[in-house]
């Protein structure tokens, strides 16, 4: 059963969520720049945004995530985790977004599971808003991430002029409405016909065109695109990892002691398979060394067959993100296009 | 989290990022789509700018030299220990000076010059990659005056002709490639000149092989050949014509040289992009030729085309602009010219020193005193183990920095400092655009912020002004360098607002006459190859670099692997001299010799070896003072 809440009462909804833990909403920066922030009040949450270029899975893979506290004991070295238990509420999420962290969450479950990332997930309560006016660059229709979702969110809103129609999928969706459940009505059928008319009229934003990736999964995975095609790309790489920075489905990483008076943080911190040392190995031997190898490599986990038989989609969430961070010119969907036709530039 | 706005530490692109901070630690980078520059885009140094100041062996408190070892001090026994040794040294008339520093901000590098000029009485001041890029920047000078007309860095993505003299474009400068690569999308042609073969070169429509020697012939081929091409009243901001059109005649214009003159010359936009080391025997001649060329076909003063010198790091524009060279004042301004002169001397309320000072090298080797500040000068000079030995001579050596390098552990005192996260302040970048540091972290422990000790110290050598704020000091900056007037008000609002340094309207480009339009034969039969050593900056060196977890792995995991180092050698080579990858070389020239392991390189021509800037060590006793020397090869 939906519910509605009108946008007069959302500030109030949000108030109740700032008491019950932390909320995690888009705020525009003194430069103008959106970024998800942490929020001390309803006013700074930013509605009128495409979507934020950095992503809010930071929130779930920090950029310097301390795991472990090391201590020097005499003789011994004590070994505590660091446990972050903050009841969180993601807040005005993208639906590509939504569907990132789901898919970032199915990747952490598998054995063995990471604890220290499923903590924090399982503190997170995901309200998402559906796009009713589909990004420019998004092309979610086309890995079944938006711009509506049927799944991976807790609480999904859609704008419906006077009122929010709130789609409930989950207990942690149910409780984040139980904290202000007066604030809550039930939908009109008129009302769910409307959000139903707007997510037809969502899909139809987004034409004909679709990036393809069923063509270029079957020359991935049976290594039908030539070396010499993803030797002509990897020119055209930069190398900045900017892609993996802001992938919602990325996750590569790297662990790092930061040392302080006889204490050590062990880290978790980012890292992008796109770095020339990703996998340089202690004997010096690193089997990607080349660019082209590396792009290989990415494209393969993103979109082979291999791969999507075991996470059940692409490693991508249309979200477009990297067409507007890649330093060079070998984004998803223009990769996705060149293996599909077998050329580059030409 | 907190998300402050501030420009990127790294190279002199000057892109903007978000530096991101919790609990007053800094723990990520966010991009900005808003900022002019970086257009939500950063490469990898900039996504990883915040971990070398968090991570890294910083410097809390300050250091001073006794009982044969660096002893924790507070800041004033520091202080008053630091100027008591410099007076005692001024007193006993034995020269002191200071190095100032491309990662030091305007305001640190304003009152270094003021600290040297006004309080130490001399004029031995200078910063360190100086001696790298000035060869350039002074070559450039030649032509077009003080200021080149650069082109700004997104207008690169709509030009239809780049010529990039390259040294690895894509290394140093991803953002400058970025708009290149745009630029490549709409149909640009791009023209590189180089020695080797780089990713850039890969891309372009017509490569100009350089071979250390033929320098002269092949950029001065193509100013031939353009001044062969009807030029009409492009050449009526120039002077110098019939000069130089002489000395052009016996010039061979190839094929080659000719399709790029008109490729420029028929060009709506063009931009002409010349990183240091080009021109390996004459790198100032060079880039005078590559500025006469774009002077000529008329892109200096036009709006969407123009010139930028590719200095690597962060803020070598302003240190330069800064005054920080021996010759220079602030809006760098001859010192002996006499109205700038008298105005800072005004503003000093000070005569300035009239004795010539020293250049970086030169002052290593003979001050008794010197003030580093934010560098490791033997790091980036080129001849490394000659500057560490000066700087071990040192009588007395004091370093400013906020983290530990070689020069801070030598050095008899030691200040600790402000990193680029910790402090408030300004970067010129290579388009003269004065953009905002912000400090996201508060100082490290003792640390001070580098400006406010640095005026401490002006104070303490009677050379003081009081500063309530950094923004006091760069409205002094634009007092002292006219070009910077008014940038002070421009940056005090909020957002990214970058300030463009005032631009000299130069319409007139003056030519140089005297050119090497030979090929100079710089082999033999006994030393038939080429020894290079390449100009591109050593990143692995900085410490933002190497303090980073992420980057200190990708930029100096081959010092790890080769700890001897090595030098390139094309395919050719390899086999006929049987040297396999991992074998070593004895490579052998006029000044000595020696072995060092060999890696097989498919982007080298025959007969010439290459040697990287982070290596040049392993291989100085061949090279010499050069940056080239011909050399035999063995198998070592």
């Amino acid at each position: 059963m939906a519910l509605a809440i009108a946008k007069e009462n959302v500030a109030r909804w949000l108030e109740k969520l700032l008491q019950a833990g932390e909320v995690v909403a888009p705020v525009r920066s003194s430069c103008g720049d959106v970024l998800f922030s942490t929020i001390t009040s309803a006013e700074q949450v930013v509605w009128d945004f495409p979507n934020s270029l950095h992503p809010p899975k930071e929130l779930l893979l920090p950029q310097t995530d301390p795991i472990v506290r090391i201590t020097r004991r005499g003789q011994h070295h004590e070994v505590e985790p660091i446990i972050d238990r903050t009841r969180r509420f993601l807040f005005n999420v993208r639906s590509c977004d939504a569907k990132g962290i789901a898919f970032l969450t199915r990747m952490q479950e598998m054995e063995p599971a990471d604890a220290s990332y499923l903590r924090r997930s399982n503190n997170l309560t995901v309200i998402s808003l559906a796009c009713t006016t589909p990004c420019q660059l998004g092309f979610c229709i086309c890995t079944d991430s938006g711009p509506f979702l049927r799944d991976s969110y807790d609480a999904q809103l859609t704008d419906l002029g006077e009122s929010y129609l709130v789609e409930v999928a989950s207990p942690k969706g149910e409780a984040a409405v139980a904290e202000a459940q007066s604030l809550f009505r039930d939908a009109t059928e008129g009302e769910v016909t409307q959000r139903q008319k707007l997510e037809d009229a969502a899909r139809r934003h987004f034409g004909e065109e679709t990036c393809h990736f069923a063509s270029a999964m079957r020359r991935i995975s049976t290594c039908r695109v030539p070396d010499a095609l993803w030797e002509k790309m990897s020119d055209w790489c930069l190398e900045c990892g900017g892609c993996s920075v802001v992938c919602p489905t990325c996750y590569c990483f790297s662990v790092k002691d930061l040392g302080c008076d006889g204490t050590w943080i062990r880290c978790r911190v980012r890292d992008s398979c796109q770095y020339s040392a990703f996998t340089l190995e202690a004997s010096g031997h690193n089997p990607r060394a080349q660019r082209k190898d590396r792009m290989k490599r990415r494209f393969f986990h993103k979109v082979s067959a291999q791969y999507y038989k075991r996470d059940g989609a692409v490693g991508c969430v249309g979200c477009g993100r990297c067409i507007k961070v890649c330093l060079g010119t070998t984004h998803m969907p223009a990769v996705v296009a060149a293996i599909r036709k077998g050329k580059w530039h030409e | 989290m907190l998300a402050v706005p501030t420009a990127c530490p790294f190279c002199s692109c000057g892109c903007g990022l978000y530096l991101l901070a919790k609990d007053g630690q800094l723990v990520g980078v966010a991009p900005s789509e808003t900022h002019l520059i970086s257009e939500g885009r950063l490469c990898a140094r900039g996504w990883a700018a915040h971990e070398a100041a968090r991570w890294g062996d910083r410097l809390r408190q300050p250091l001073l030299g006794r009982n044969g070892k660096q002893e924790p001090a507070c800041w004033d026994e520091a202080l008053d220990y630091v100027v008591t040794r410099l007076k005692k040294l001024l007193n006993a008339g034995k020269p002191v000076g200071v190095l100032g520093s491309a990662r030091a901000t305007n305001e640190e590098n304003y009152l270094m010059g003021r600290l040297a000029r006004a309080g130490l009485r001399t004029n031995n001041i200078d910063f360190a990659y100086r001696s790298v890029c000035s060869p350039i920047l002074d070559g450039i000078e030649e032509v077009c005056g003080r200021l080149p007309p650069a082109i700004r860095l997104n207008d690169i993505a709509a030009t239809h002709v780049i010529l990039l003299a390259e040294g690895n474009l894509a290394e140093t400068h991803p953002r400058v490639a970025s708009f290149v690569l745009r630029a490549l999308e709409s149909g640009a042609h791009l023209i590189t000149i180089g020695y080797r073969k780089t990713q850039m070169t890969r891309l372009a429509s017509l490569h100009l092989q350089l071979r250390p020697g033929n320098e002269g012939v092949v950029i001065n081929g193509l100013l031939a050949a353009m001044f062969d091409l009807d030029l009409k009243e492009r050449l009526s901001t120039v002077i110098g014509v019939e000069a130089i059109r002489r000395d052009l005649d016996q010039v061979e214009r190839t094929n080659e040289v000719r399709q790029a003159a008109e490729w420029i010359a028929s060009a709506d936009r063009a931009a002409f992009l010349i990183a240091p080391g080009c021109g390996q025997s004459d790198q100032r001649d060079a880039a005078t030729t590559f500025a006469e060329l774009a002077a000529i076909s008329g892109h200096l003063n036009r709006s969407g085309s123009g010139l930028l010198p590719l200095v690597a790091r962060s803020n070598a524009w302003g240190a330069w602009d800064m005054g920080i060279a021996p010759d220079r004042l602030p809006g760098h301004d001859l010192l002996d010219g006499a109205r700038s002169r008298q105005r800072v001397e005004d503003l000093w309320g000070k005569k300035l020193p009239t004795a010539e000072g020293l250049s970086a090298e030169a002052l290593l080797q003979s001050v008794s005193g010197l003030i580093v500040v934010a560098d490791d000068p033997p790091s980036v000079m080129p001849r490394r183990q000659d500057a560490m030995a000066a700087m071990g001579r040192i009588e007395f050596l004091v370093a400013l920095d906020a983290f530990v390098t070689p020069t801070t552990r030598v050095a008899h005192a030691v200040l600790p400092i402000t990193s680029f996260a910790e402090t408030d302040g300004t970067f010129t970048n290579m388009e003269g655009r004065v953009q905002k540091l912000r400090a996201a972290s508060n100082p490290l422990a003792e640390a001070r912020t580098g400006w406010q000790v640095l005026a401490e110290l002006c104070a303490r050598f009677e050379a003081g002004a009081s500063y309530s704020s950094v923004s006091d000091v760069l409205r002094e900056v634009g007092q002292a360098a006219p070009r910077y007037a008014g940038i002070e008000r421009k940056l005090s609002k909020d957002g990214w607002g970058g300030a463009m340094i005032e631009t000299i309207d130069s319409t007139k480009f003056a030519l140089q006459p005297s050119r090497t339009t030979v090929m100079e034969e710089l082999t033999s039969a006994e030393r038939p190859y080429l020894l290079i050593r390449d100009g591109t900056f050593d990143w692995g060196c900085d410490p933002l670099i190497c303090y980073s977890p992420t980057l200190s792995r990708d930029y100096r995991s081959e010092q790890k692997l080769f700890p001897t180092g090595f030098v390139e050698i094309s395919q050719g080579d390899a086999s006929s001299l049987k040297l396999g990858a991992g074998r070593r070389a004895k490579l052998s020239s006029v000044h000595g010799d020696a072995i060092v392991p060999v890696l097989v390189s498919r982007d080298l021509e025959p007969g010439v070896l290459f040697v990287p800037y982070g290596f040049r060590d392993h291989v100085s006793s061949v090279l010499g003072a050069h940056g080239v020397a011909a050399v035999s090869v063995e198998r070592g």
